[in-house]
């Protein structure tokens, strides 16, 4: 079953710069899909539109079969968003109240944000900072601290801005983990990145993103290859011909 | 990692981090109403009160002291224009300024005022969430007509979540112009604009991210604010403020 469909899609910004033109995709539920490209090729416009965060300016998007501009509140509750920079994010004065913005704003029952945000602390491995300020967490910390955040709303799909950016070997580790913990347990990943490196080994699908456009679709393996043709840096064990690993191997 | 300003939540278990938002709010506006009219005694005993709540909070004193340095400037400034500029018969010539000992006691006792309303605001601020003022305000202006109480209290706890970031900004802002020479200018005016728009950029680049992430975690004015539930406790605060603060007043007009 298709999670995501998206026909004829164009968003112009309003200062007539056009942002992404004409993208269909459709994207199956459980998928772990790349979006890579360089900076202004499209990838975070394509994918704010995915929790109405933008609007399209032409053509539709459809969440789990549904319109998203019928109901923008359940499709921001089935496609959760992790930005590029994690500080923006987090709203809370602690760890924990900061897990609790979404439920909250699902107008939910305190006993079942109570368990959510449990839950949601366990997944991410932050139970001993439960009631610590979010800034004064590391780098990786506060990028787990908002996957967590994102994990109590109960996403189907959780979209990663950028999820590597400034963080040192520790940090990276520690997000691709969790990455990988959320795909086995059953939830649609989408990561946008312009460094393959270090998460193409896990993607089964990778799209290349130029000037707005989708312009290759397909197979890690088979079109990783061409990274170079479309600004995006071919990993090196790729170049020498092998298999690229995982950074957690 | 960022450091954070005096003025944020500090968690902790005292006593005063348990009391109902809504108490801790009608504290902070009586007693900051009470020093106005009270004078050395009256202030000595409410600095006490506030010194005690300061300990049992455990806030690392010699932090808020660098924290509120500029402040301290300030009352510094309005110390020696009270003192200087104050009525009454001059008791010692520097010049053209006049020191009179009435002008003296003003300042001391307006400083002393303007310290502890500041500080009572700071334990407020440091034992409340931003999420618990919220829902305190929006309890205080629900029977006020014409006044969207939601949109309101949604406003100020905002400018909360703001007060820490605007800070680390203008630090980080400070340590990059520093580090390319701007103390070199000794132009205080040249040296607020360098400071002023960058700042006042990066902080509406900063709302801007802050409202994406809002929305995409659902944010709306109608949410599950946290359940304000008064105990013994807050009661129990209750009277000992009023009964002080009626001994205060009493003691003033005796």
């Amino acid at each position: 079953m298709n999670i995501i469909e998206i026909e004829n899609l164009s968003h112009r910004f309003a200062d007539g710069t056009i942002g992404i033109e004409d993208i269909d995709l459709k994207i199956r539920e459980g998928s772990f899909v790349v979006f890579a490209g360089p900076n202004g090729s499209g990838k975070t416009t394509l994918l704010r539109h995915l929790n109405g965060l933008l609007l399209p300016t032409a053509g539709s998007v459809k969440i789990a079969g549904w319109p998203l501009e019928k109901n923008l509140l359940r499709a921001r509750q089935l496609v959760g968003m992790m930005f590029q920079d994690a500080d923006s994010q987090i709203v809370g004065e602690t760890v924990c109240e900061d897990i609790a913005f979404g439920p909250e704003n699902l107008r939910m029952e305190r006993s079942e944000i109570a368990k959510r945000v449990h839950n949601a602390l366990g997944a991410v491995g932050l139970n001993n900072l439960a009631e610590q300020r979010p800034h004064l967490l590391s780098g990786g910390e506060k990028r787990r601290l908002a996957i967590a955040g994102i994990l109590a709303m109960e996403p189907k799909v959780i979209v990663f801005d950028e999820p590597f950016s400034s963080l040192d070997y520790p940090g990276v580790k520690q997000i691709l983990s969790s990455i990988l913990t959320l795909h086995q347990s059953g939830h649609t990943i989408l990561v946008t990145t312009h460094d393959l490196e270090k998460i193409i080994a896990h993607a089964d699908r990778l799209i290349f993103m130029n000037n707005g456009k989708i312009v290759r679709d397909g197979s890690p393996e088979k079109i990783m290859a061409e990274a170079e043709t479309y600004g995006v840096r071919q990993p090196y064990a790729s170049r020498l011909g092998h298999k690229v690993m995982s950074w957690l191997s | 990692m960022a450091e954070l300003t005096v003025f944020s939540f500090y968690p902790g278990t005292s006593l005063v981090h348990q009391l109902d938002a809504r108490f801790k709010f009608f504290f902070l506006i009586v007693l900051s109403l009470i020093c106005l009219h009270t004078s050395f005694q009256g202030l000595a005993a409410l600095s006490t009160l506030i010194t005690a709540v300061v300990w049992s909070i455990r806030l690392p004193l010699t932090y808020i002291i660098k924290e509120l340095r500029y402040f301290l400037l300030l009352i510094v400034l309005v110390f020696v224009a009270r003192t200087v500029f104050s009525d009454g018969m001059p008791d010692v010539n520097l010049g053209i300024f006049s020191i009179s000992l009435n002008g003296l006691r003003n300042g001391l006792l307006i400083c002393w005022r303007l310290a502890f309303i500041v500080i009572c605001g700071l334990a407020f601020i440091s034992t409340t969430r931003s999420s618990e003022i919220k829902a305190a305000v929006q309890w205080y202006l629900t029977p006020v007509p014409f006044i969207p109480e939601k949109k309101v209290a949604t406003m100020m706890s905002l400018i909360m979540r703001f007060v820490p970031i605007i800070f680390d900004q203008a630090k980080e802002t400070m340590e990059a112009q520093r580090a390319r020479g701007i103390e070199n200018r000794k132009n205080p005016v040249y040296r607020l604009v360098k400071l002023g728009i960058p700042l006042i950029r990066r902080t509406f680049e900063h709302a801007d991210e802050l409202v994406l992430a809002m929305e995409a975690r659902c944010y709306s004015e109608s949410r599950t604010d946290p359940p304000l539930i008064s105990h013994k406790r807050d009661w129990l605060s209750l009277l000992v403020i009023m009964v002080l603060c009626i001994a205060l007043l009493l003691f003033r007009f005796i």
